[in-house]
C-alpha cells in the first residue's frame, strides 16, 4: 500500500501542463535560413512537420517524467509493509504482578488473557514478555518462539511489590529505542489509580508504541481494609516504659463504609491484645497497644485487622521488636578529662531511657578491655592508647565494630588521631559555628531542620583538629568549611570522627540541646540496632556488608525469606553487599559482620487502594503518546503496517531523467545552431 | 605562402590593397620558384637598336662585349586592358564561412587589379552591378587608378537583385578597345540567359572569363533537419527537407554548372568555378595565361 507524507505537494502536478504546452500546443518557431537563391530548391512541408513531431516527442516525454518525479519526490511517497511478515510490528505483553493483583482472581484472569493473546499472535510476529511488579522485569527478548514466550509468561507469579506505570513508561521508552518500528504494547493490569505516577508525563509512552489496556478489574472496586502503618520500637529494653513500649497502628478503609473493626496484636504467632475501633467511611483510625510485653530476643509481631475483604494479604502488618538488656558503651577518655564522660553519659541516659550504659575508662587503664563486649566504643580525646588495646580496637573495627572518636586538646597536641591515621595534624584555634549539616546522615537525621540549622547553629567551636578527609564522608562542616564530623568505613566497621572535643572546653556543644539528640542518634547508629529489627517495605534493601574491599575475608551473609528458603547462593552470600526484600513477611538475616537480625517486611500500602483509574484517564493514556490525540496517533502508526520512504529513489530517478533530458535537448540545440 | 592566399586568412585583413598586395606578391614569389612558367618582365628576345628607341632598354652589357647596340624585349610588354564586371547583388552576401561570396569577389578583383596595374601596367576598370550599373571606373593607366578601383570595390556592398543584361549593355557602349573582360558573379540565372547577356562581349574581340563564385555550403549543402529557407534577393520563403537538399538539389546545381560551363566555352569564353574556401592563385594563373596567349 502506498501513500504520501506531504500530499499537498501533489498540487505541483499542475506544472505538467508546461511541457504539454511547449511541445504540443505552442507553434513551432523556426528561424529562417537565408540562401542565395531558391532557384534549385523545392518545398517539402509535410515531411518536415512529421519529422519535428517524431523527434521532439522523446524530449517531451523526458520533461514530463522529470516534472512528475520531482513533484512525487516532494510529496514524500512511502509504501506500507504488512505486519504479517517476520520483520513486522513486535508485540510487547506486560503482565502486572504487583501486590494488588492478589485481590480476587485478578492475576489469574490477567495471565489467562495474556496467554490467549500470545496464542493468537501470528507465528512470524515477534513478541516480548515483561512483568510489572516491584520492578519492571524483561523476561524475554523480542522473539518469535511461541513456546518460549508461553513458558516465560506462565512462569510469572504474583508478587508483593508496588507496580508503577511510571517505571513501566521509563522501561518501555528505553526498549523502544532499540526497536526501529512501531510496537504493540498490551498491558494486563487492574489499572490501579495509585500506580499512576504523580507526573502523567512519566507514564507516557513513545509515539511508536501503541498501547492497549486489558483491565482485569472489571467489577466495581471492592471495599478493602488494611493496617496502613505501625509505629513500634525496633529495640526495647524496658517493657514498663510506656513511652517506648507501645504499638500504634493506623487502620485504613478504602471504598468502605463506617465500620467497627477488630484489631489484634500478635507476638510470635500468639494474639496478645485485641482492640475494637470504629473506622469511618473511607477513613482511618488509630489503635494503640501498650505496654508491649515481649520476651528477650527477636519477637515477630503483627497487627492484624479482621478484614474480610478481597485482599486479605494486606490485613496484617509485620514488624520485629528486639528486647534486650541495656547495651554497654565503652567510653575511653583522657585521664585528665573528667568532663566528657559526664556530658556524654548524661546525654545518652536522657535520650535512650536506659538503653545504653556508659562505661567510662581512662585511656591508660584500657589495656585489658575487650571492645567486642560493647555495643560501640567512644574515644574521647584519647590520643595515647595502650598498644594492646589499640590493636584490639583495630581488630574490633575491622570485624564490624563501630567507634566514635572525639579529637580534643590532647589529640591536637600529639598531632595524631588514633585509628584514623593521616599526616601530622596541627590544631587551630577558631571561633566558628556549624555551617553545613547533612541531615540525611543517620547520626544527624532530622526530617525538618529548623532555621537554626537544626539547632547546630547555636554551638560555638573554639578548637578544631584538622584531619585527613581522604576516603571519608564529611557530614558536617564549620562555617569556615573545616570538616567537623566525618565517617570512614574501615573493614566492616565504621569510625565516626568529631574534629573537636566532647567536653565544653574546645566547644560549647555539650551545653546545647542538639548535643543530646546527636548522642542519641549516633549511639543508635553505631550500635547498629536500627537494621537488626523493625519493619521495612517490600523492594527495599538491607546492607549485608559494609565494604567491597573485605569481600571473601569475612563470614558469609545469609538470608532466610518468609517461606523459610535461602534466596542467596553460597557465592552470593560471600559477595553480595545488599539484598532486596521482595516478599511480605519476616526475614531472618545474618550480616557479614556476624550480627543477626530479623525484619518484618510489608507491601507498599499504595497497593491496597484498589480504586482503578478513571475511564478518561485510561483513554488519555492510550491516546497520549507525546500529547497527540488518537487520530493523530493512528496517522503516525498506521494500522498494522510499517512505512518505508521512497523519496530518495524517486529523486535518483529524477536525476537520471534530468541528465537524459539535458543531453537530448543540448543535442537538438546544437543541430539548430548548425543549421542556422 | 599558401596560407597567405587562403581566403579565410585574407578575410582578417581589413585593407583591400593590402589584401591584393599580399596575394599577388605571394603568387609572384611562388612563380619565381616555378620552373615552367614565365612572367611579364621575363626576357623574350633582342632586336637591333633603331633611332628613337628608348636608351633605357639597351643591353649595355652586350654592347660592352660586342660593341653592337641591342634592345631587350620582354613578354607582355604589350599593354592590355582589364575590365572586371563585379556582381554586387544580394545573393552575393551569402556566406556560411569567412569570407562571404561578395568579399571573396572583391579580394579576387582587387588582386587582379593589383597585378594588372602594378605588375603588368595594364589599363584596368571596373563595373559594379546588380540589376543596374551601380559604379563604373573607366579603364586607365593613370596615376591613382588602382586607388580608384579599390575605392569602387569598397563601395560595392551587395543589395538588390541581379540583372546581367543592363550592365553588360552599358559596358558595350563604353567599350572602345579590346582587352580582357572578367565577370565575377554567382550566376543564379539560367545558363542561356547568362550566355545571351555575356556573349556580345566576345564579339568585340575581348577575352571573356566568367568566374563563378559559390559558397561551399551551396556546393555541398549539409542539412540535418528540415528548415525554412529564405531567398536573399526575393525574400521568398519555402520549407525544405534534408532528403531533397542532399540529393536533388546537388544534382540540379551540378547540372547548372555543367550547362553553364559548356555553353560558355562553346562561344569561346573561359569559365572558372571558384569556391570561397579556394585560394586565389588559381585566378591569377588564369589571368596570366590569358595574357600569354597574346590575344
Amino acid at each position: 500500500m502506498m501513500g504520501f507524507l506531504a500530499p499537498w505537494f501533489l498540487a505541483g502536478l499542475a506544472g505538467l501542463g508546461i511541457p504539454v504546452f511547449v511541445h504540443l500546443l505552442r507553434k513551432h518557431i523556426t528561424v529562417p535560413r537565408p540562401v542565395s537563391s531558391l532557384m534549385f530548391f523545392e518545398r517539402g512541408t509535410q515531411s518536415s512537420t512529421k519529422h519535428h513531431r517524431l523527434r521532439y516527442l522523446l524530449l517531451f516525454a523526458l520533461r514530463f517524467a522529470l516534472l512528475l518525479l520531482v513533484v512525487l519526490a516532494f510529496a514524500n511517497p512511502f509504501v506500507r509493509r504488512s505486519a504479517a511478515n517476520a520483520n513486522g510490528r513486535p508485540l510487547m505483553i506486560v503482565l502486572d504482578n504487583s501486590f494488588s493483583m492478589r485481590a480476587g482472581t485478578r492475576f489469574a484472569d490477567a495471565k489467562r488473557e495474556a496467554l490467549a493473546l500470545l496464542a493468537a499472535k501470528p507465528h512470524s510476529q515477534r513478541a516480548q514478555v515483561i512483568a510489572l511488579g516491584g520492578q519492571v522485569q524483561v523476561l524475554t527478548q523480542p522473539i518469535t518462539d511461541a513456546e518460549q514466550l508461553r513458558v516465560a509468561l506462565d512462569g510469572v507469579q504474583v508478587g508483593d511489590g508496588y507496580g508503577s506505570y511510571g517505571e513501566l513508561g521509563k522501561a518501555v521508552r528505553a526498549l523502544s529505542e532499540t526497536e526501529a518500528g512501531p510496537i504493540d504494547l498490551h498491558l494486563f493490569s487492574d489499572m490501579q489509580r495509585s500506580a499512576m505516577p504523580a507526573s502523567f508525563a512519566d507514564a507516557v509512552f513513545p509515539q511508536t508504541v501503541e498501547l492497549t489496556l486489558h483491565n482485569v478489574a472489571k467489577t466495581a472496586p471492592s471495599p478493602n481494609w488494611t493496617v496502613e502503618s505501625v509505629n513500634a520500637p525496633a529495640d526495647l529494653t524496658d517493657t514498663k516504659d510506656t513511652s517506648k513500649s507501645r504499638v500504634q497502628a493506623v487502620v485504613a478503609g478504602m471504598g468502605t463504609d463506617e465500620t467497627v473493626k477488630t484489631v489484634s496484636l500478635m507476638v510470635n504467632g500468639k494474639e496478645v491484645a485485641k482492640r475494637s475501633v470504629k473506622v469511618p467511611a473511607n477513613g482511618r483510625a488509630t489503635v494503640e497497644f501498650a505496654p508491649l510485653n515481649v520476651g528477650y530476643g527477636f519477637n515477630r509481631c503483627e497487627v492484624r485487622v479482621n478484614g474480610g475483604d478481597v485482599l486479605p494479604a494486606d490485613d496484617a502488618s509485620f514488624f520485629v521488636v528486639r528486647r534486650l538488656d541495656p547495651q554497654h558503651v565503652l567510653f575511653v577518655h583522657n585521664a585528665r578529662d573528667e568532663r566528657s564522660p559526664l556530658y556524654f553519659g548524661a546525654a545518652l541516659n536522657a535520650a535512650s531511657h536506659g538503653a545504653f550504659v556508659v562505661q567510662a575508662v581512662a585511656a591508660d587503664q584500657a589495656t585489658d578491655i575487650d571492645p567486642k563486649k560493647f555495643a560501640f566504643t567512644v574515644l574521647s580525646d584519647a590520643a595515647t592508647l595502650p598498644s594492646i588495646f589499640e590493636h584490639s580496637l583495630e581488630q574490633y573495627v575491622a570485624s564490624g565494630g563501630d567507634v566514635l572518636i572525639a579529637a580534643g586538646v590532647e589529640t591536637g597536641r600529639r598531632g595524631e588521631v588514633p585509628l584514623w591515621g593521616g599526616e601530622h595534624v596541627k590544631p587551630r584555634n577558631v571561633t566558628a559555628s556549624v555551617g553545613q549539616v547533612d541531615f540525611t546522615y543517620p547520626a544527624l537525621e532530622q526530617t525538618e531542620p529548623g532555621r537554626d540549622n537544626g539547632g547546630w547553629a547555636a554551638a560555638r567551636f573554639f578548637y578544631i583538629v584538622p584531619v585527613d578527609t581522604s576516603l571519608a564522608r564529611v557530614v558536617a562542616r564549620l562555617s569556615d568549611g573545616t570538616p567537623l564530623l566525618l565517617e570512614r568505613q574501615m573493614g566492616e566497621g565504621r569510625v565516626l570522627l568529631l574534629a573537636s572535643g566532647l567536653e565544653n572546653l574546645t566547644n560549647d556543644l555539650p551545653l546545647h540541646p542538639v548535643f543530646v539528640a546527636f548522642v542519641d542518634k549516633a549511639s543508635r547508629y553505631l550500635a547498629g540496632g536500627e537494621e537488626l529489627s523493625g519493619a521495612k517495605t517490600v523492594d527495599s534493601f538491607v546492607q549485608l556488608r559494609s565494604s567491597a574491599e573485605t569481600q571473601g575475608r569475612t563470614a558469609s551473609a545469609e538470608v532466610v525469606d518468609p517461606d523459610g528458603r535461602r534466596p542467596l547462593s553460597l557465592s552470593e552470600g560471600r559477595t553480595a553487599r545488599t539484598f532486596r526484600l521482595t516478599r511480605a513477611g519476616f526475614y531472618q538475616i545474618r550480616f557479614a559482620n556476624g550480627r543477626s537480625g530479623e525484619i518484618g517486611v510489608n507491601a507498599d500500602r499504595r497497593e491496597s487502594d484498589l480504586t482503578p483509574m478513571s475511564a478518561e484517564m485510561q483513554g488519555l493514556w492510550t491516546g497520549s503518546h507525546g500529547g497527540q490525540n488518537a487520530a493523530e496517533k493512528k496517522q503516525v502508526l498506521g494500522t498494522n503496517d510499517r512505512r518505508m520512504g521512497l523519496w530518495w529513489y524517486v529523486m535518483l530517478l529524477a536525476l537520471a531523467v534530468a541528465v537524459a533530458e539535458t543531453a537530448l535537448s543540448s543535442r537538438y540545440l546544437g543541430v539548430q545552431r548548425e543549421e542556422v | 605562402m599558401q596560407r597567405l592566399l587562403d581566403p579565410a586568412v585574407l578575410a582578417s585583413i581589413s585593407s583591400l590593397d593590402l589584401i591584393a598586395k599580399t596575394v599577388v606578391d605571394g603568387f609572384v614569389s611562388g612563380l619565381h620558384r616555378s620552373p615552367d612558367f614565365g612572367f611579364s618582365q621575363e626576357f623574350a628576345e633582342y632586336r637591333p637598336y633603331t633611332q628613337g628607341d628608348d636608351l633605357r632598354h639597351v643591353d649595355w652589357n652586350l654592347f660592352a662585349r660586342t660593341e653592337r647596340c641591342y634592345l631587350k624585349r620582354y613578354e607582355g610588354e604589350t599593354n592590355s586592358q582589364l575590365m572586371i564586371l563585379l556582381d554586387a547583388s544580394n545573393s552575393m552576401q551569402f556566406g556560411s564561412r569567412q569570407p562571404a561570396k561578395a568579399d571573396y569577389a572583391r579580394y579576387l578583383a582587387a588582386s587582379l587589379f593589383y597585378m594588372a596595374v602594378r605588375n603588368q601596367r595594364d589599363a584596368a576598370g571596373v563595373i559594379v552591378f546588380d540589376d543596374e550599373v551601380r559604379d563604373y571606373v573607366k579603364p586607365s593607366t593613370r596615376q591613382g587608378q588602382l586607388a580608384r578601383l579599390f575605392a569602387s570595390l569598397e563601395r560595392a556592398e551587395p543589395h538588390a537583385r541581379t540583372d546581367f543584361a543592363k550592365p553588360l549593355t552599358h559596358f558595350q557602349s563604353l567599350l572602345h578597345r579590346r582587352g580582357i573582360v572578367i565577370v565575377i558573379s554567382d550566376f543564379y540565372e539560367t545558363p542561356e540567359a547568362i550566355v545571351r547577356a555575356v556573349e556580345p562581349l566576345r564579339f568585340h574581340g575581348n577575352d571573356v572569363v566568367l568566374f563563378h563564385v559559390l559558397d561551399p555550403q551551396e556546393l555541398r549543402p549539409q542539412m540535418k533537419g528540415p528548415a525554412v529557407l529564405v531567398d536573399l534577393e526575393s525574400g521568398e520563403k519555402i520549407e525544405v527537407v534534408p532528403e531533397y537538399v542532399n540529393s536533388t538539389y546537388r544534382e540540379r546545381l551540378q547540372e547548372h554548372i555543367d550547362q553553364l560551363s559548356m555553353r560558355v566555352r562553346a562561344v569561346g569564353m573561359e569559365y572558372q568555378l571558384l569556391a570561397t574556401d579556394q585560394p586565389l592563385d588559381a585566378v591569377l594563373r588564369e589571368y596570366l595565361s590569358l595574357r600569354r596567349t597574346g590575344r
